[in-house]
């Protein structure tokens, strides 16, 4: 019996929970689909030269404690600083907001000197109320409605972390919990490009729009990475976000895991109620105690079990989990860097974030055409041009930029994705040529990927880049499925450690590190 | 009228009397003042024509506290209920679907149409049954105090607590899941029969500027169970909705209250953040030692008080308060019944045309934008055929709440767009009454902008504020002041704005009363 554990998929998380079983001594196996690891943390060099960050693109929420456990960074991991967001307007004008808050002062007290009044003290109220939820995040959620001690004790710990907060706090977070993105900034800002620029965090990889209630909720989530100390907001990857996962890979390995890729699971065997081994497209069978399952909940419980292994109203929860995708994702080899009509020239600009949603409108209506069935006729993009600021990226002078695409339902209602994603990549670069005017000519190899194709690639059911929804009613306790936000299963043995379990998807590793204590917690207690 | 007051109650609405008629009963001297010759505010019966009688407001009755129709005694002061079976019938493009109050009688309509759905409607309405008890008690209870809760109070919600999780921890998970749905998600999760969801989905989204894709519509099914509640269900009232307030304001007066009509108060007047009266419009000063408001937040707050009393930020608040209204009324008095070639046994006392879910989010979608939805959604009443009285023999009064017709136009005002719409509902009707047009003997339109003038509330939001999550319980109508106090000493709210908002419940009038006599001895004379 050579492998205790083994965990199914080598994305980020499922690395991540590998790297803390071996660490603790356990012999662990990871089974990766692909050639390479990271599921969607991956750099590939798609176009000889060109090193894409393929899907995610940008990092700030990888756990403090994964990186300082996994000691990444000598492990090869380290962050540029994003500090910039540019928004080009269609009139010509723009907004350039820095991370420091002078410079950002000035840019937006060009539209209006209340909001450039306003913006800090938004800024940290939302990272104030961001500290709060940060410890949730790497904690198992309780099973609500459970009278088991263990479960009220934490109820009563989290009722004792919001008594923390102060009323005005609390009232905030209550209603930031239920408001839409746009009705909450309405109440603190008037410029429409402003207010479009911060809803826009509200709203990327859901299938809502700036005015959904919730969505306000998910804004203050992007406030998370600003409080971390180490990594001030959002930045890049040294080598694309591939090195986040390698890097992981590399801690994994230090401490004793084993890697495979290429290696497909087709099934976890059971046996009496217990996951007992897993078993390759090839055939090949592989026994272990544990089994992790760094897939998606649907293609875990679905596709890889009998539905007659599962009692039949969790088989009913999973399946109406919501994982329809909403965003594509465009990656272009630049000639050069691109040069924005309303602020031309290759400077500090294209440095951080680029953000085409002039206004509240145009991502809303841009929802519409997604909510019946199209991929939106002017999407929000969100950009970036991380060779700029990582030249190891691109050849010299040439350049990667990376688009993030919203909105682009995983399910048509015209025509399928392989068949429309030439006319989505036309929209794509129609769109954004409408502020960089000679895309066109500079682009070398593009690479354009809808949901179906992350599902096909990258084995993201519904290409859903959270493995879910982040709705309220599927997070924490409630995700992936009531009763079950524990990391464990009605299979014994087999756990979830991936983004469709508490807290979610992102590059956060926090499903990862969570499953992994837990896991370790039922061996201590002998349960395994 | 020199008398001095220990209660005035500004605003004679039912939320209003309902307060009034409490501490009239505690022997208090109220003083109810209302602006328009007739008391009920919303709940109103006007003549359309000689001789008909349409409930121009509200026009249906199922909320009201079974507490405050014992205690006011309603029923020997007038009160007549209708009950109306079917509750509903749902018309779609081609199809029309009946929903009874019997839920065995919809689930055998059901079986025509989709079998899975039939054997689902039973255990889909005893979940919001189950739901809706266990919202019951909410509506007559103070909000707690969330950031200082007393001793009481979180006893009072561990018991509440408790009292869900033994309707089984699988059920109670369900409730904690399902507020922040969209309706559509929820109900995809139970029906398949596009016109029934669409209908059920209507339920949740009345009044709300929200459509059924939104998340945290689903929450709105709930209360629509509360009559079940109580074992009765939605009603008409005999004679129209007049007669609710006409019940009511008897049983004020009978307690000892005063009602004044014609009475507009133009401020509510205080020193050192105490009330002193009220300012008539004509000058008019009257003292008391309370002034219950029944207007709604904004007014109240934004036109009624000294701004000094309130502060800036409790201000902000109140500007931010949601309230922008998405629902018109078109009201028609009828020649004769319209032929309804939908159902077999003719026009039914209420219809909705309503197709799909699809139909109401593109209905919303026009309005998230400033316009009037291009095709909106109707619910529409025929209460003489239930009750004939209200119109000339063989006549009939007809009355659509048409959604979504947001108050704040973009571009365009509500001047010049309400015939349009008055013609826009003419149109759809026509649709499924054939003839229609040729029937109306007299048709009157009110636009959020009419609802404003007519009944006082501001931006024509009939339930005095949005009833979004954000906006409920605790956070109703601002954060912090939940508990029908405001920050002028002896000034308190008892409208729709306050907890648990808006429909013809009663309860803002009666949980506010209540407060008012708890706060009694530490109020001045």
């Amino acid at each position: 019996m050579p492998y205790q554990a083994i965990v199914i998929g080598g994305g980020h998380n499922g690395l991540v929970t590998a790297a803390y079983l071996a660490r603790a001594g356990k012999k662990v196996l990871v089974l990766e689909r692909r050639h390479v690891l990271g599921g969607a943390a991956v750099t590939e060099e798609v176009f000889p030269g060109f090193k894409f960050t393929v899907c995610s693109y940008v990092c700030s929420l990888l756990r403090p404690q994964v990186i300082r456990d996994l000691d990444l960074p000598s492990h090869g991991f380290e962050v540029i600083p994003q500090e910039s967001t540019f928004q080009p307007l269609p009139d010509g004008r723009y907004l350039f907001r820095r991370g420091n808050e002078a410079d950002a002062f000035q840019a937006i007290a060009k539209f209006s000197r209340r909001d450039a009044e306003a913006y800090p003290r938004f800024g940290r109220l939302m990272a104030r109320l961001a500290k709060f939820i940060a410890p949730t995040l790497t904690m198992t959620p309780p099973d609500v409605g459970s009278l088991n001690p263990a479960d009220l004790r934490k109820l009563y710990a989290l009722n004792k972390q919001v008594k923390t907060l102060t009323e005005e706090e609390l009232y905030t977070f209550a209603r930031l919990m239920t408001m839409s993105a746009a009705d909450y900034l309405d109440e603190w800002f008037e410029t429409d490009a402003l207010k479009a620029g911060l809803c826009s965090s509200g709203i990327i990889g859901t299938l809502l729009g700036p005015r959904s209630p919730g969505t306000a909720y998910v804004l203050m989530h992007h406030y998370m990475g600003e409080i971390d100390g180490a990594y001030r907001s959002w930045g890049y990857v040294r080598g694309g976000m591939g090195m986040v996962s390698e890097s992981i890979a590399q801690a994994a390995r230090s401490f004793g895991a084993e890697i495979r890729v290429n290696a497909e699971v087709r099934r976890i065997l059971v046996k009496d109620d217990r996951a007992v081994g897993v078993e390759l497209a090839t055939g090949e069978r592989i026994e272990a105690r544990v089994i992790a399952s760094g897939a998606d909940p649907k293609r875990t419980f679905l596709k890889f079990l009998e539905r007659s292994d599962l009692p039949a109203d969790f088989v009913r929860g999973i399946e109406r989990f919501k994982i329809e995708g909403s965003s594509g994702k465009a990656n272009f080899a630049l000639k050069e860097a691109p040069s924005f009509s309303a602020l031309p020239g290759n400077g500090p600009q294209l440095q951080g974030a680029i953000s085409i949603g002039p206004t509240v409108d145009y991502i809303e209506k841009a929802y519409d055409d997604a909510k019946y069935g199209n991929f939106s006729h002017r999407p929000f993009i969100d950009m970036c041009v991380p060779s700029t600021l990582d030249p190891t990226l691109a050849p010299p002078g040439k350049h990667i930029m990376s688009c993030f695409i919203q909105y682009a339902p995983y399910t048509l209602r015209k025509g399928t994705w392989p068949e429309r994603r030439e006319e989505f990549a036309d929209t794509v670069i129609d769109t954004i040529e409408e502020y960089v005017p000679n895309l066109r000519d500079i682009i070398l190899h593009q690479q354009v990927l809808s949901p179906w194709d992350l599902e096909q690639m990258i084995g993201l059911t519904g290409g859903n880049i959270f493995h879910g929804e982040l709705t309220p009613d599927q997070l924490f306790f409630l995700r992936p499925t009531p009763g079950w936000a524990q990391y464990r299963t009605p299979i014994k043995g087999l756990y979830l450690c991936g983004s469709g379990a508490h807290p979610g998807g992102g590059v956060m590793g926090a499903p990862g590190l969570n499953a992994a204590r837990e896991i370790l917690k039922d061996w201590a207690l002998l349960r395994v | 009228m020199a008398d001095s007051y220990d209660v005035i109650v500004v605003g004679g609405g039912h939320n209003g009397l309902v307060a009034a008629a409490y501490l009239a009963r505690s022997r208090r001297r109220v003083l109810v003042l209302e602006r328009r010759p007739v008391v009920g505010g919303a709940v109103a019966t006007d003549d359309l024509a000689p001789g008909f009688h349409a409930s121009t407001g509200a026009d249906l009755c199922g909320l009201l506290r079974p507490e405050i129709l014992e205690d006011l005694n309603l029923a020997a002061r007038g009160l007549r209920f209708l009950p109306l079976d079917p509750e509903v019938t749902a018309v779609g493009d081609h199809a029309s679907l009946r929903i009874w109050r019997d839920v065995w009688r919809t689930q055998a309509e059901l079986m025509t149409k989709s079998p899975r759905d039939a054997e689902a409607y039973p255990r889909f309405t005893a979940f919001l049954r189950d739901f809706a008890t266990a919202l019951d008690p909410l509506f007559t209870m103070t909000p707690p105090n969330v950031a200082a809760p007393s001793l009481g109070e979180q006893i009072d919600i561990f018991r509440r607590a408790f009292a869900v999780r033994r309707l089984g921890k699988k059920t109670m998970q369900q409730m904690l899941r399902m507020p922040p749905m969209p309706v559509r998600d929820f109900l995809n999760e139970w029906f398949e029969t596009e016109l029934l969801k669409a209908s059920l989905a209507v339920d949740a989204l009345i009044g709300t500027f929200q459509g059924p894709f939104s998340p945290g519509t689903a929450f709105g099914l709930v209360p629509h169970f509360l009559p079940a509640v109580h074992g009765s269900g939605w009603s008409f009232v005999k004679g129209g909705m007049g007669n609710l307030a006409s019940a009511l304001a008897l049983a004020a007066r009978d307690a000892g209250a005063t009602i004044r009509t014609g009475a507009e108060v133009s401020r509510i007047t205080s020193t050192d953040g105490r009330v002193t009266g009220v300012e008539l419009s004509n000058g008019e000063r009257i003292a008391a030692r309370v002034v219950a408001s029944n207007t709604d937040p904004k007014r109240t707050f934004m036109h009624l008080v000294d701004p000094e009393e309130l502060g800036p930020e409790f201000l902000v608040h109140v500007r931010n308060i949601e309230m922008n209204g998405v629902v018109a009324k078109v009201n028609f008095a009828l020649e004769r019944a319209p032929p309804f070639p939908a159902v077999a046994d003719g026009v039914p006392a209420h219809f909705r045309i309503c197709p799909s879910l699809e139909y109401l989010e593109r209905a919303y979608d026009d309005a998230k934008y400033g316009s009037a939805s291009v095709a909106p959604f109707l619910d529409v009443f025929v209460p003489t055929i239930v009750d004939p009285d209200l119109a000339p023999s063989g006549k009939h009064i007809l009355s659509a709440v048409v959604q979504y017709a947001p108050y704040d136009l973009r571009p365009g005002t509500w001047d010049t767009e309400g015939d349009k719409l008055g013609d826009k509902v003419v149109g759809l009707l026509e649709e499924h009454m054939p003839g229609f047009e040729h029937l109306v003997v007299a048709r009157q339109v009110l636009t959020p902008r009419d609802l404003e003038t007519r009944f006082g509330l501001t931006e024509g939001h009939i339930y005095h504020g949005e009833m979004t999550l954000d906006q409920s319980l605790v956070l109703r109508p601002v954060p912090g002041w939940s508990q029908y106090r405001t920050p002028v000493e002896g000034l308190y709210l008892c409208g729709s704005g306050a907890h648990p908002g808006g429909g013809i419940t009663g309860a803002p009038g009666y949980n506010a009363a209540r407060e008012i006599l708890a706060d009694w001895i530490r109020i001045p004379s």
